[in-house]
């Protein structure tokens, strides 16, 4: 599905990835493990065609997503590190544009994830007003336009408070069923509870790339270990 | 494209800052027309699309300095780029919505006209051409401030480099910089120049060099952005 082999980016001097592979299978749940600048971000940007690889070689569904974008980007959907959002637009009008440009006009669809994602009561209001947690039910609820088969997360959760964390973390887990998902996060906690296989970038390069502990409270002593 | 026009116009026209930047523009551009319209004492509008280039000289990279800076500082762009649709077609909207903008600014004139014709008998058709090669022009320089706006984060810098190639353009076919430039380079150097295409227009006469030298001008420039979004780097 997603494929990744040898890929290398460098920016200027730095290495941010260094010959990094996998492939994803699907409807499967990646947690995708890192500390701060260790290449998550960036290997996920490669996987939209937000990036370039400096060499090697990205595909999705057995297409190049740069070149190929417009066949390849209506499967996926994406929550950027930061969860940037156009905040002078109210939710509705937000969302109406990302389903506009996705070419997906089912208002039953678009009605029924509002309410999924608890957004129907701050559709009219502007973004920039909305709440920290809001803005990130926002942005997911963008990332479900279209019923993309796959979804590529980058820290959803970050900087919320533990209530939002879980509501959150529950909205991903609805989807888990029919989609792949990479998802990107710190909290070793979230990943332990909603992803099927781990893999832990550290400085660029893959240091492990399996199945999630199956004991609760592993993935972190694993964590530690190869990071530290 | 309609819906990523409609969403650029929203930017626009959702907030009290494309309305204020609009009546600013108009008000300055009839009080230019208005200041000494009875000293001429003719009914010609010349005197104001005489001026027009070096309006939108700052008007066409004010408006434009956001449009990818912006996105770029607050990372929409990531956003933009991670939907299915083209680089050419973000960056067409982006100057359709901007050329709207500015037809919508230049259409608050239309009360020197008016005037005009209600004081005097202006020459109709003439200001008809003169509007287009406004127009025009507008769109030239909007497509260039478009690809400034392309090339970095800050709205500041997308501004000031804008104006700076486009008043060394307006200069290259103006009485000050053209005489001073060696003669065999002249004659190619001032064809460079918006000021130079302008003139026919503004003459009443639509010269399809000047129009060809107008839509290259914007073809080149949106080219380029087009390049410079499909980088990836």
């Amino acid at each position: 599905m997603i494929v990744l082999r040898n890929v290398t980016k460098v920016f200027g001097r730095k290495k941010a990835l260094h010959s990094v592979s996998f492939a994803t299978r699907e409807g499967e749940v990646i947690g995708f493990l890192g500390p701060n600048g260790a290449g998550k971000t960036t290997t996920m940007r490669m996987i939209i065609g937000y990036l370039k690889p400096t060499s090697g070689k990205v595909t999705v569904f057995g297409k190049d997503p740069i070149s190929e974008r417009l066949q390849v980007l209506p499967h996926i959907g994406y929550l950027p590190e930061n969860n940037p959002l156009y905040t002078e637009m109210k939710a509705r009008e937000y969302l109406q544009f990302i389903a506009g440009v996705k070419n997906h006009h089912d208002e039953e669809y678009l009605h029924e994830m509002y309410r999924k994602t608890g957004i129907d009561d701050v559709l009219e209001t502007k973004i920039e007003e909305l709440s920290r947690g809001y803005k990130q039910r926002v942005g997911l609820a963008a990332s479900f336009i279209g019923d993309p088969r796959v979804l590529i997360l980058d820290e959803p959760t970050s900087g919320l408070d533990p209530i939002e964390q879980e509501k959150i973390r529950n909205l991903i887990t609805s989807q888990k069923t029919k989609k792949t998902i990479i998802l990107s996060t710190h909290i070793l906690s979230e990943v332990e509870e909603v992803a099927d296989r781990l893999i832990i970038i550290h400085k660029g390069s893959i240091v492990y790339d399996g199945a999630k502990p199956a004991q609760k409270g592993e993935t972190e002593v694993l964590f530690r270990k190869l990071v530290s | 494209m309609y819906t990523l026009l409609k969403k650029e116009l929203g930017l626009y026209f959702n907030t009290p800052l494309g309305y204020v930047v609009t009546v600013l523009f108009a008000i300055f551009a009839n009080f230019l027309f208005v200041r000494d319209i009875f000293l001429r004492g003719d009914s010609s509008m010349r005197t104001f699309f005489e001026f027009a280039p070096w309006l939108i000289l700052v008007f066409a990279p004010a408006i434009s300095m956001r449009i990818f800076a912006e996105e770029k500082r607050v990372n929409t762009l990531e956003v933009l780029l991670g939907l299915p649709v083209s680089e050419t077609m973000i960056v067409l909207a982006k100057l359709l919505a901007l050329f709207i903008f500015s037809a919508i600014s230049f259409a608050l004139t239309i009360s020197i006209p008016i005037t005009l014709a209600l004081i005097g008998r202006p020459a109709v058709s003439e200001i008809i051409v003169s509007y287009a090669g406004i127009l025009f022009m507008s769109l030239a320089c909007i497509s260039l401030s478009i690809f400034f706006s392309s090339l970095t984060k800050n709205q500041i810098v997308a501004f000031l480099s804008s104006v700076i190639l486009l008043f060394f353009l307006l200069l290259l076919g103006s009485d000050f910089l053209a005489p001073v430039l060696p003669r065999i380079l002249r004659e190619y150097m001032v064809l460079l120049s918006p000021l130079i295409h302008l003139e026919t227009f503004l003459k009443g006469i639509i010269d399809f060099r000047s129009l060809i030298y107008f839509l290259s001008f914007t073809a080149l420039f949106t080219v380029l952005t087009v390049i410079n979004l499909e980088k990836r780097d």
